[in-house]
C-alpha cells in the first residue's frame, strides 16, 4: 500500500502535465499552428543545444528560490505567499550594497547573498509577528506586502538609484557579478539554488528540528500538546522561507538582470507556490518542476519564431498542470478512489495467489 | 472642501468592486468554502467585460459576460472542492494563477503581439441616462454614478435581509456552520454550495468587469491589484454581516480614493508611497482587529456525505 501511494503521487503530477500538454496542443491547433512542429520547436528552444539548456537552467534559478520558499513554509502548515515581496526585499538591500557601498569583487558577492537573505527574512517576520500575535491570516498579509514591497522598488528604480533618464537602477559592477558556468548563462547562482534544495531536504528530513517542524505542519494541536514551541517553529518557517526568497533575489540580481526595472521578479512568488504545490512540497521534486517550468517558458519563445503560437500558451499549460495536480491530488485521497485502489490491488494478489 | 468632496465622491467609485468582490466572499464563506481565488475570477471576469463591451459597444453586456465567465472558471472550484475534496485555499490558489494566464493568454490572442493602446466606451452614469448634470454635492453623489453602484447597494441590502430574516437564508447559513448538522434537516448541502459558487463567480467575475467597463478603459494585465485580497480582508474586517462588508469596503474605497487624490497633489514625494497606503491600511485594519474569530464554523473543511 505505501508503494503504490508513492507510485500515485508521482503518476498523478505526470499525468497532469500529459493532459495539460494535451490541451495545449490542442489550442495550438486551434490557432492554425502545426502542434507536433510546435512542441519539437518547444523542446529544441529548451534543451536543443548546450547553450539552451544554460538559458533553462539560468530561467529555473529563481523559480527554485522562490519554490523552495514556498516548500519551507507549507511544511509548517504557513501558507506564504508572499515569496515575491521577499524575493524583491532581498534584492532591494543586495542593490544598495551592490552599487553603492564602495566595496567590490567577493567580499561585496558574499554581504550581497548575507543581505539579501536577511532582508527576506525580516520582511516575511512582520507577516508572521502578525499571524503569531494577532492571529492573522498571513495569506492575505503577505499578499499586501508583495505589493508593498514592489511598489517600493519601483521608488528605487525610478528615483533613488535611478540612472539617469531611463527608469531602473545602476548596474551592479562587473566584479560583483556572478561568475558563469562553462561559458553558458547558467550561473553560481543555480549551484547556490540547488545547496539551498539539498540543505531543506536534509532539514526537514533527517533532524529532529525539521520533523518537529513538519508535526507542527501536519497537526499544530497535537504539536502543542508534545510540547513543541509551536510559535517559534512558525517564525523560524516565515524568517527561513523569507531568507530563502530574499537570497534567491539578490543571486538573481548579481547572476542574471545586474539592475532592478519595472517587471523585475514580477510573478515569482505565485510561481513558487505552484511548483511547490506540483512538487508536493518535496524540495527535491520542487527543483525538478521549476526546471520544467523554466524549460516551458525558455521554449515558448522559440516555439513563438517558429509557429508564431504566443509564448503565454506556456503559461496556460502552466496552469493547467497545477489545476490538474491539485484536483488529482485530492481525487485519490477519496475513500472511493481508495477502495477502487484497493479492490485492484486484492485482485492481483489474488491472481499471484 | 473641494478635496473632501472628491474623496468621497471618489471612495464610492473605488469601493464599488470591492463590494462585489466581498459579497463574492461572503456568499461563498456563508457555505462553508473559503475562497482566496477571487483575484484570478476578477481578472478573467475584466476580460471578458473588456472584450464584449469593446465587441458589442455596450458596457452592460461586458458586465453580463463577466458575470457568466466567473461563473465557468469558478465551477472548476467548485467541481475540485465539493466533489472531489481539495483543499479549498490550495485550489483558491491554483485558480489565482489559472485565470489571469488564461486572460493574459486571450488578450495576446486577440489583439496580437505589440499592438496599441485599444480603448472602450465606459458605462453611462444615471444622471447622463436621465439627461441631467447634478451640480450640487449631493447631487453628484447620488446621480452621477453607473448603475453598477446602484446595483452593488441594492445586492448589500438583498444580502443582509436574505442572510438574517428569511429561511432560504438561514438554512445557507447552516452549511457554512454545521454541514452535517444541516443535512440531518434535509437540507442539499452539495447544491447550497453548487449554488454559492455560482454567486461567488458571477458576483466576482462582476466585480472584475466593473474595472474595465465603468473605471479605466482598458485592460492590462494585473490590473485588478489585489482587490481580490482586499476582499477577503473586507470579509474579516466586516464580520461576515453585509452591513459590515458595506463599511469595510467603503473605508478600503475611501484610502483608494485618498491615495489618487494624494498622488495628484505631491510635490517630490514619489508616487508609489501613495500607492502603498491601501495595502498597509489592509495590513493594518487586520493587526488592529486582531484574532476574534467570527466566521462560519465549517468554513475550509470538506464535506464528505459518508464521513462520520
Amino acid at each position: 500500500m505505501k508503494n503504490s501511494s508513492k507510485l500515485v503521487s508521482f503518476l498523478v503530477p505526470v499525468i497532469s502535465i500529459l493532459l495539460a500538454f494535451i490541451i495545449g496542443c490542442v489550442i495550438m491547433a486551434i490557432l492554425g499552428a502545426n502542434p507536433f512542429v510546435a512542441l519539437q520547436s518547444l523542446w529544441i528552444g529548451a534543451f536543443g543545444s548546450l547553450r539552451n539548456v544554460g538559458t533553462t537552467l539560468a530561467r529555473s534559478t529563481p523559480l527554485i528560490f522562490t519554490g523552495l520558499c514556498a516548500c519551507f513554509a507549507y511544511r509548517c502548515g504557513v501558507f506564504n505567499l508572499g515569496g515575491e515581496g521577499q524575493f524583491l526585499m532581498g534584492s532591494i538591500v543586495c542593490c544598495y550594497i551592490a552599487t553603492q557601498s564602495g566595496i567590490e569583487g567577493l567580499p561585496a558577492i558574499l554581504l550581497c547573498l548575507v543581505a539579501g537573505a536577511v532582508a527576506g527574512g525580516l520582511w516575511a517576520l512582520i507577516a508572521g509577528l502578525l499571524k503569531v500575535y494577532r492571529g492573522q491570516n498571513e495569506m492575505i498579509i503577505t499578499i499586501m506586502l508583495n505589493y508593498v514591497a514592489t511598489l517600493f522598488m519601483g521608488v528605487v528604480y525610478t528615483n533613488w538609484l535611478r540612472d539617469g533618464s531611463v527608469p531602473q537602477t545602476v548596474s551592479v559592477p562587473d566584479s560583483t557579478k556572478l561568475s558563469r558556468l562553462f561559458g553558458l548563462r547558467v550561473t553560481t547562482a543555480f549551484v547556490l539554488a540547488l545547496v539551498a534544495g539539498l540543505l531543506v531536504y536534509y532539514f526537514l528530513f533527517y533532524t529532529s528540528k525539521g520533523f518537529q517542524l513538519r508535526a507542527v505542519g501536519l497537526n499544530m494541536t497535537a504539536a502543542q500538546f508534545n510540547g513543541f514551541a509551536v510559535k517559534r517553529y512558525i517564525l523560524m518557517s516565515f524568517i527561513v522561507s523569507g531568507a530563502i526568497a530574499g537570497l534567491g533575489g539578490s543571486a538573481e540580481l548579481l547572476g542574471t538582470q545586474f539592475r532592478l526595472i519595472n517587471g523585475f521578479g514580477s510573478g515569482y512568488g505565485f510561481d513558487g507556490v505552484a511548483m511547490a504545490l506540483i512538487g508536493q512540497l518535496h524540495p527535491l521534486a520542487t527543483i525538478v518542476v521549476a526546471i520544467f517550468f523554466a524549460a516551458l517558458r525558455v521554449g515558448s519563445t522559440t516555439m513563438q519564431a517558429a509557429t508564431g503560437v504566443p509564448t503565454s500558451v506556456s503559461d496556460i499549460i502552466q496552469a493547467l498542470v497545477i489545476v490538474f495536480t491539485v484536483a488529482g491530488l485530492a481525487m485519490v485521497k477519496l475513500p472511493q478512489f481508495k477502495a477502487f485502489l484497493g479492490r485492484l490491488t486484492d485482485k492481483k494478489q489474488k491472481e499471484a495467489a | 472642501m473641494e478635496f473632501a468632496m472628491n474623496v468621497i465622491l471618489s471612495s464610492v467609485r473605488m469601493a464599488t468592486p470591492l463590494i462585489f468582490l466581498a459579497l463574492a466572499e461572503l456568499y461563498s464563506q456563508r457555505a462553508g468554502l473559503v475562497h482566496i481565488g477571487l483575484e484570478g475570477l476578477a481578472a478573467i471576469g475584466s476580460l471578458s467585460g473588456f472584450l464584449v463591451s469593446l465587441i458589442t459597444g455596450s458596457p452592460l453586456l461586458g458586465v453580463a459576460a463577466g458575470a457568466a465567465v466567473g461563473i465557468l472558471v469558478n465551477m472548476i472550484y467548485a467541481y475540485a472542492t465539493i466533489n472531489l475534496c481539495a483543499e479549498q485555499i490550495v485550489y483558491g490558489m491554483a485558480i489565482n494563477i489559472f485565470a489571469p494566464a488564461l486572460a493574459a493568454f486571450i488578450y495576446r490572442v486577440y489583439f496580437g503581439a505589440g499592438s496599441e493602446l485599444v480603448q472602450v466606451g465606459l458605462m453611462n452614469s444615471l444622471a447622463s441616462m436621465l439627461g441631467v448634470t447634478p451640480t450640487s454635492f449631493i447631487g453628484k453623489l447620488f446621480l452621477e454614478q453607473t448603475p453598477m453602484v446602484y446595483l452593488a447597494y441594492a445586492l448589500v441590502i438583498f444580502t443582509a435581509i436574505y442572510f438574517n430574516k428569511t429561511k432560504s437564508g438561514l438554512n445557507y447559513k447552516a452549511v457554512g456552520e454545521y454541514p452535517k448538522a444541516a443535512a440531518t434537516l434535509g437540507i442539499n448541502v452539495v447544491g447550497v454550495k453548487y449554488v454559492a459558487c455560482v454567486i461567488c463567480g458571477a458576483l466576482a467575475g462582476m466585480g472584475g468587469a466593473y474595472l474595465t467597463t465603468c473605471y479605466t478603459t482598458t485592460y492590462t494585465d494585473g490590473n485588478v491589484a489585489g482587490r481580490g485580497f482586499i476582499a477577503l480582508a473586507a470579509v474579516i474586517f466586516g464580520r461576515w454581516s453585509a452591513g459590515g462588508v458595506l463599511l469595510a469596503c467603503l473605508f478600503f474605497g475611501f484610502c483608494d480614493a485618498l491615495q489618487i487624490r494624494l498622488q495628484v497633489s505631491s510635490y517630490g514625494v514619489p508616487y508609489q508611497f501613495f500607492q502603498m497606503i491601501p495595502y498597509i491600511a489592509t495590513v493594518v485594519v487586520l493587526a488592529v482587529i486582531g484574532m476574534k474569530k467570527a466566521g462560519p464554523k465549517g468554513v475550509g473543511k470538506p464535506y464528505l456525505r459518508e464521513e462520520r
